[in-house]
């Protein structure tokens, strides 16, 4: 059937795998909806924009045609504002969000345009263009249109400052489902497609997208340590991990692609799991404030587990999912060495250097959200209410997710990358080794056989307070919370002007493009005074001038 | 069945236990001589580990489960690292589970076991201990990776067997410029990942009475000694694959092994402890710098 729309569509390796999660993610999103959503007015409008948010994103996926994906791509952006604004007092947030989304589509619509004067069609496949022609410039301006079109919708920095917001504002199955699943997949799509298939890359190219993910990575961590919302942390870790995505696909090693592919599928999936245990969180507390959450473990088992493998997968801890594509865009960068001058040679290091301690960081950030939502000490409000896990529409996407971030990562030579990645960028050696099954064998046969020991040996137990010196109880005046974890490094010289000016908005695009915006308009507010002897003034000034020029 | 030997018997958990709780005996034998003590016996902590086996388990209210699997990754996890590290020594030709960079990433794994079971008990002082022990890492993360780069630029592989191989043929990475800058720099992050003075920052014990083990008795402290007495077997092994492995015979593995350890067991006594921001400070300043210039050293051929 499919063959008939050929030149229009076109169903390939990528864009199968990648409509294949597409839809996974949209069905989860649709069943924690059914419990997390009820009760809100207009859901027949929210479950038709999340249809057609699927529709669309799969008709990108499958667009061979570069108008007809420009078209698709603008209809997503869209959704996105219509579906943000299904919460109350989330309108500003949805503003800034198509203001960035939507301005980096116009720069799409000139990097097509100038890529049909190039080669003179519109059909993906047969486009293949190469940075040492004569254009060059238009070359490089095209790429860069393209690549900033996919950098805001995947968030990666600079144009990033919407995915925070909204993860903050949105509806919590909105943020699931678009900023930290669907825009991934769509925008590291596209990258992967304009820089595997439509461009040829060169070196300088790979180095401005690698230069691009390793800053990404390290700026929005950094922003993510010293959160005190969980959703706006979760929003800057994705943004953060986004960077390990153009990272893989700018080493232009084929183990560095497979691993910037394999992580955007990794993303997705422990992203969306970990706000949608967020969002368990609020449903029961009605906050995500970190401040004011605590101890919840107790009480929401099945939600801290899948919190808890979300965030190990997110870290980068083996055997889970997030390590073996982290390690194979290690790898990638570690090929990417190999080849030549010194500079390049630094730059690359540096790179790596960033994503390695990048994963430190992220490790960090989320012990400092497991702690203060679901382990220390509980906060009185909450433990008098005696709350009980939420109900199993909104547990099974959680648990779901999970369990696919225990799979891929402990059969990930087995399933994904065998399944998915491979038949896209060929096969290929690893640099180094990682038997992942092995590895989980051995330490789950010690896990058990430690158990197994233990509980045969009748060891006796007894529950008793916990020890303060000689107070006899914890006074919630000596209470934890994660929120103060990382006071001391937020508190660094350096680092404290920094952050002070990054709380003002000053690295925020959005921010400073309103200052100049604004700036301009006040120049023209001051210009039209409504003082009519001014008005004449310029007119007069206008025809002088026009006398000069056309002397 | 060899590979569930090797991790069982040798050179996984008995063996490293063993040499491991020996070791830490070396430790407080070498420590009480500096002190101008006589100390204790060379199976005392054998002796202390039985004990703790045998007592009663006191769970604080409102621990979760965590608090009792925390121990047994720990445990697992270190024994993992271990038995790869023995694996190579023994044989360098063959590889086993993982590379360099899956070792540094499973290292990590017992200080997130500290940190989530200290998370879990509920103590106050706990949480105190898993920041610290978080921020720790933190610190010597950057370095630590800094100072592997330098091995994997100068061998140019990260399989264990290759680096091992190259040291054989080429001699010790240390006898390079960057190497021993290289070696200076992974020393003080071993000294930091045993949690040693001057980086016991997160246990304390005038402070904040043993931080992340505050609520922790009987086995399930029992297990948490094991790792660290399994980590201090690891670390200086690590250092020896690392930066000196040109002759690994056993007599040599040997003197290298209690070489280091006995520089480790001397840092550890003629330092006072550091408090967290002086000890991130230094791994973020210097410690890193110094990382930074053996990379450097390594990439121009030095």
């Amino acid at each position: 059937m499919l063959f008939n729309f050929y030149p229009l569509f076109k169903l390939d390796r990528l864009s199968s795998f990648i409509s294949l999660f597409i839809g996974l993610f949209s069905l989860l999103t649709i069943i924690y909806s059914f419990k997390f959503m009820q009760g809100r007015k207009n859901l027949w409008q929210y479950y038709i924009l999340v249809i057609l948010t699927f529709v669309s994103s799969v008709g990108v996926v499958l667009a061979n045609h570069l108008i007809l994906l420009l078209v698709f791509w603008g209809f997503l952006g869209l959704l996105l504002y219509l579906l943000i604004n299904i919460e109350e007092n989330s309108s500003l947030t949805a503003k800034k969000t198509f203001i960035i989304v939507g301005g980096s589509d116009c720069l799409m619509l000139l990097g097509i345009g100038i890529i049909y004067y190039l080669t003179g069609t519109f059909q993906m496949d047969k486009i293949k263009i190469s940075f040492t022609t004569s254009y060059w410039l238009l070359t490089n301006i095209s790429y860069l249109c393209l690549a900033a079109a996919s950098f805001a919708k995947a968030g990666a920095m600079p144009l990033h400052s919407w995915i925070p917001d909204c993860a903050k504002d949105a509806p919590l199955p909105v943020v699931a489902y678009l900023p930290a699943s669907l825009d991934k997949l769509l925008g590291i799509y596209l990258l992967a497609r304009v820089s595997l298939d439509l461009f040829i890359m060169n070196k300088i190219m790979n180095l401005f997208l690698m230069l691009i993910g390793a800053f990404t990575i390290l700026a929005a961590v950094m922003m993510a340590l010293v959160q005190h919302n969980a959703k706006r942390l979760l929003g800057y870790h994705a943004v953060s991990q986004v960077g390990y995505m153009v990272l893989g696909i700018g080493t232009g090693s084929s183990l560095g692609i497979a691993g910037g592919l394999f992580h955007m599928v990794n993303h997705a999936i422990y992203k969306s799991c970990l706000f949608l245990t967020s969002g368990n969180v609020e449903y029961k507390t009605k906050t995500t404030d970190l401040d004011k959450l605590g101890g919840l473990s107790k009480v929401m088992p099945i939600t801290y587990i899948s919190c808890l493998v979300a965030s190990l997968s997110i870290s980068g801890v083996p055997p889970f999912n997030g390590f073996v594509s982290k390690w194979l865009v290690y790898q990638g960068l570690i090929e990417a060495v190999g080849s030549s001058q010194i500079v390049y040679k630094i730059i690359v290091f540096l790179c790596l250097v960033a994503a390695m301690f990048g994963s430190a960081l992220t490790l960090a950030s989320f012990m400092k959200l497991i702690h203060s939502t679901f382990l220390g000490q509980a906060n009185n409000s909450i433990a008098e209410k005696g709350y009980n896990d939420v109900s199993w529409q909104m547990l099974l996407p959680c648990l779901v997710l999970a369990i696919i971030c225990v799979i891929f990562g402990i059969f990930a030579s087995q399933v994904p990358l065998k399944y998915f990645i491979f038949p896209v960028v060929g096969t290929y050696t690893f640099l180094g080794i990682w038997s992942s099954g092995l590895a989980t064998f051995l330490i789950v046969l010690g896990l058990f056989l430690g158990i197994i020991i233990f509980g045969l040996s009748k060891i006796s137990l007894r529950k008793d307070a916990i020890f303060l010196g000689s107070e006899t109880k914890a006074l919630p005046s000596t209470r934890v919370s994660g929120t103060e974890f990382y006071n001391t490094i937020k508190e660094l010289d350096i680092l404290k002007t920094i952050y002070l000016k990054a709380e003002k908005g000053f690295f925020d695009i959005y921010e400073q493009g309103k200052t100049l915006i604004f700036g301009i308009g006040k120049f023209f507010q001051f210009l039209h005074n409504g003082i009519l002897p001014t008005y004449l003034v310029w007119c007069l000034l206008g025809i002088v001038g026009l006398f000069l020029i056309f002397h | 069945m060899k590979l569930v030997f090797n991790y069982l018997i040798f050179p996984g958990f008995l063996f490293s236990a063993v040499v491991g709780l020996i070791s830490g005996w070396f430790d407080r034998k070498l420590t009480a001589r500096i002190q101008w003590r006589r100390g204790p016996v060379w199976y005392q902590n054998f002796l202390d580990l039985i004990k703790l086996f045998s007592k009663e388990i006191i769970i604080p209210t409102e621990a979760k489960f965590t608090f009792f699997i925390s121990p047994f990754v720990g445990v697992c996890a270190s024994v993992i690292v271990a038995t790869m590290l023995g694996r190579v020594l023994v044989n360098p030709s063959e590889s086993f589970i993982g590379d360099l960079i899956v070792l540094v990433y499973l290292l990590v794994i017992p200080a997130i076991a500290f940190i989530l079971g200290a998370s879990s008990s509920g103590n106050p002082l706990a949480s105190v201990g898993a920041s610290r022990e978080m921020k720790l890492i933190l610190g010597y993360e950057l370095p630590f990776i800094l100072s592997i780069l330098t091995i994997i630029i100068k061998t140019g592989s990260i399989k264990l067997e290759a680096i091992l191989n190259h040291q054989i043929v080429y001699g010790s990475h240390i006898a390079s410029f960057s190497g021993i800058v290289a070696f200076l720099v992974a020393f003080l992050c071993a000294q930091a990942k045993l949690g040693f003075v001057p980086f016991d920052i997160s246990e304390a014990e005038q402070e904040i009475m043993a931080g992340t083990l505050i609520e922790y008795s009987g086995p399930l402290l029992a297990l948490f000694k094991l790792t660290k007495a399994i980590l201090l077997y690891i670390m200086p092994i690590f250092l020896i694959v690392l930066f000196i492995g040109k002759d690994t015979s056993l007599k040599f593995l040997f003197l290298k092994y209690i070489g280091l350890i006995t520089l480790i067991i001397l840092l550890k006594n003629t330092n006072p402890r550091l408090k967290i921001e002086q000890a991130i400070k230094f791994f973020w300043g210097p410690v890193s710098f110094l990382a930074a210039v053996s990379v450097i050293l390594a990439l121009l051929g030095w």
